[in-house]
C-alpha cells in the first residue's frame, strides 16, 4: 500500500509539473533531459544491472532510433510512430548481431565488443551519404495528430511515458522468471547454467529489451531536437553518461537510475550554465574581474565531465551500491 | 531387468596433452546411491563436468535415460533431469536463500508463485526454512551446502550429482546431509556422490567406483572396495582420510 501511494505521489508530481512551472522552455528542457536520462539509464539497467552485462555502447541503439526515425521522416514523411517502430527494428537487429556473437564469450568481452559495435555504427553513419554524414540530419516539420510539436510539452509527456513503461517493465521483470534468471547469470554463470538456464538466450533477451527501449528514446529525442549528428546521438560520451547515472544512483535497483538522473542532470546543467561560478561571484566571495573570477567564468562551465568523473570515483570508493545503497537495510 | 539410468561408456577427457579422464566406463542403476572416489586429481570433478555438459568429453558416450547427452549444454542436461552441486559452493550471493532455490524451481515452472512454493518445500527438506530472507552470500559454509542441495532439488531431478557435498563440514553436519540424501533416495532419485570422507561413502553408497590418475581402478560394493588391495595402496594407504 505504502509503495502504491509512493508511486502515485511521484506520478502526480511528474504529471502536474509542467502546469506548475508553466511554459518556461528552459526548465521544461532540463526536465526532458532528466526524464530521458532516467529512462535511458533504466533501460541500460535491465541488461547491465540485472543481468550484469555492462554495455558501453548503448549510444548505438539510441542513435539507431534517432537516425532511422529522422531518415524515414525526411525521405518518406511516414507517421512518426511508425518511424519509431522501424527504429526499434533496426536497433534490435544490431543488438541481435552483437549478442549472438559476443554472448558466447564470458567476462568482459561483451563490454569491449559493445564499444566496438557502437564505434562501427558511429563511423558508418558518419561516412554514409543517406545518413547526412558529418552534417547530420535536419528535420523541418513533424506532424502527429494535432499535437503542437513546436512546444516542448508533448515531449515532456512522451519521455515521462517511456520512463514509466521502462520502470514498469523492470518492476515486472525482477519478480518474474526472466528477472531471476538474469540475476542468477549476474551472480554466477556456472551455477545458473547448471540450474537449467540457457545463458545466451537470456542475455540476448535482456539486451533486446534494453536496446528496443533505448531506441524509442532515441527516436523521441530526434523528433524533439529535430537536428541530429553523430556527436549528439552516437557518441561514446552518451554511453558513458548512461552508465554513470546508473552507477551513482544504484545499479540493479528499480529506482537507482532515476535517483542518479535526479542528481546528475541538474548538476550537469548547473555546471554548464556556470551556476556555481556565478554564485561565488554574486555572493561577493570572488571578484568578477579578478584572476580567479575570470578563471571560474572561463573554465567551470566546461568542467562538468571532470565533476562527473570525481563523483564517480567517490561513489565507487564510498557508495559502491550507489546512493540508493545508503537507504537499503542490510539483510 | 535392471534399469540403467546413466551409462558412461569409454569416456576420456584430454586438456591438451594432459589426460584428466581416461577410458572410464560404468553404469548407474535407478535409485542407487553411487560413490565416485579417488585421491585428489583423480579426475572425479572432470568426469562430473563431462557428464553434466560443462566440458564435452574428448571421446566416449554419456547416455542418460536412454538419450545420448555428450553434446548437450549444461542447461539442457538439467532440463532432462540431471542436476549437480559444486565442490566449491556457488551461491547466488546477493539473492536471498529463498530466491536462490526459486531459480532452481523455475526450471519446472514459469509462475513465480509456484516457484516460491516449490522453494519453500525444498528449504524445509534441508532444514533452511528459518533462513529464507537471509542473503545467500552471508550463510556459513554448512548452510551454503544445504542451500546447494535445496536448489538442485527444486529442479526436480531424476539424478543428482553431488560433488563433495560434505566437504568442510563437521560430523554432525555431515550426518544431517547424509540423512537428507537417504530421504531423497527414498523419494525415487538416483544419486552419484563424490566424496573424500570414506566413512560417509561406505555408510551410504550401494556401489562405488574408484578413480586414480584418470583411470578406473576398481568398482564394487563398499565392502569389496575397502578390502581391495589396489585401492588400499592408491587411496587408503595413508589412513581414512586420504
Amino acid at each position: 500500500m505504502k509503495q502504491i501511494a509512493f508511486i502515485a505521489a511521484i506520478a502526480a508530481i511528474a504529471i502536474s509539473l509542467p502546469l506548475v512551472i508553466g511554459e518556461s522552455p528552459y526548465f521544461i528542457g532540463i526536465l526532458i533531459s532528466l526524464l530521458m536520462m532516467a529512462a535511458l539509464s533504466s533501460a541500460w539497467n535491465i541488461l547491465g544491472g540485472y543481468a550484469g552485462q555492462y554495455s558501453f555502447g548503448h549510444a548505438a541503439y539510441f542513435g539507431a532510433g534517432a537516425y532511422t526515425t529522422l531518415i524515414l521522416l525526411t525521405l518518406y514523411n511516414l507517421n512518426p510512430l511508425l518511424c519509431m517502430a522501424m527504429g526499434v527494428v533496426v536497433a534490435s537487429i544490431i543488438a541481435l548481431i552483437t549478442g549472438s556473437i559476443v554472448f558466447r564469450l564470458r567476462g568482459h568481452y561483451f563490454g569491449l565488443a559493445s564499444i566496438a559495435v557502437a564505434e562501427v555504427v558511429r563511423l558508418s553513419v558518419l561516412n554514409f551519404e543517406f545518413t547526412g554524414g558529418a552534417q547530420g540530419i535536419l528535420l523541418s516539420d513533424v506532424v502527429l495528430w494535432d499535437l503542437d510539436l513546436n512546444s516542448k510539452i508533448p515531449f515532456y509527456y512522451g519521455m515521462l511515458l517511456v520512463l514509466a513503461v521502462t520502470l514498469a517493465i523492470t518492476a515486472y521483470l525482477r519478480k518474474s522468471k526472466t528477472g531471476y534468471y538474469l540475476q542468477a547469470i549476474r551472480e554466477d554463470q556456472d551455477a545458473a547454467s547448471s540450474l537449467g538456464i540457457n545463458i545466451s538466450f537470456y542475455k540476448n533477451k535482456a539486451l533486446l529489451i534494453s536496446a528496443a527501449l533505448t531506441s524509442v528514446l532515441g527516436s523521441l529525442y530526434g523528433l524533439y531536437i529535430r537536428f541530429i549528428d553523430t556527436s549528439a546521438v552516437l557518441d561514446l560520451r552518451l554511453s558513458i553518461e548512461i552508465i554513470l547515472t546508473a552507477i551513482i544512483g544504484g545499479v540493479g535497483t528499480l529506482w537507482g537510475p532515476v535517483v542518479g538522473a535526479l542528481l546528475l542532470v541538474p548538476l550537469a546543467e548547473m555546471l554548464r550554465s556556470n551556476f556555481f561560478g556565478d554564485m561565488l561571484i554574486n555572493a561577493g566571495l570572488v571578484s568578477e574581474t579578478s584572476g580567479v573570477g575570470m578563471f571560474l567564468k572561463d573554465n567551470l562551465a566546461h568542467a562538468h565531465v571532470l565533476v562527473y568523473g570525481i563523483i564517480t570515483v567517490l561513489c565507487i570508493l564510498y557508495l559502491p551500491k550507489g546512493v540508493l545503497g545508503l537507504f537499503r537495510r542490510k539483510k | 531387468m535392471i534399469q540403467h539410468l546413466l551409462h558412461i561408456s569409454h569416456v576420456s577427457k584430454h586438456f591438451g596433452g594432459n589426460v584428466a579422464v581416461s577410458d572410464v566406463s560404468f553404469s548407474v542403476e535407478e535409485k542407487q546411491i553411487f560413490g565416485l572416489i579417488g585421491p585428489n586429481g583423480a579426475g572425479k570433478t572432470t568426469l562430473f563436468n563431462c557428464i553434466t555438459g560443462f566440458f564435452p568429453a574428448t571421446s566416449g558416450d554419456v547416455i542418460f535415460d536412454n538419450k545420448k547427452i555428450n553434446t548437450l549444454r549444461p542447461d539442457q542436461v538439467c532440463k532432462l533431469g540431471m542436476a549437480r552441486t559444486w565442490q566449491r559452493v556457488k551461491p547466488l550471493g546477493s539473492l536471498t536463500v529463498l530466491e536462490n532455490v526459486m531459480v532452481g524451481a523455475f526450471s519446472v515452472t514459469s509462475s513465480t508463485r509456484e516457484a516460491e512454493a516449490i522453494a519453500q518445500e525444498q528449504l524445509k527438506v534441508v532444514g533452511l526454512s528459518d533462513y529464507t530472507t537471509k542473503s545467500a552470500g552471508s550463510l556459513p559454509i554448512g548452510l551454503k551446502k544445504k542451500l546447494e542441495l535445496a536448489r538442485v532439488l527444486a529442479t526436480r531431478p531424476k539424478m543428482l550429482l553431488l560433488d563433495e557435498i560434505c566437504g568442510g563440514l563437521n560430523h554432525t553436519e555431515t550426518d544431517t546431509i547424509l540423512d537428507i540424501i537417504r530421504s531423497i533416495r527414498k523419494k525415487g532419485a538416483t544419486i552419484i556422490f563424490i566424496e573424500h570422507d570414506m566413512k560417509a561413502v561406505t555408510s551410504i553408497c550401494d556401489q562405488i567406483v574408484v578413480l586414480n590418475s584418470g583411470e578406473k581402478l576398481a568398482e564394487g560394493t563398499p565392502a569389496e572396495i575397502t578390502n581391495n588391495p589396489d585401492v588400499i595402496a592408491a587411496y587408503l594407504g595413508g589412513g581414512h582420510h586420504a
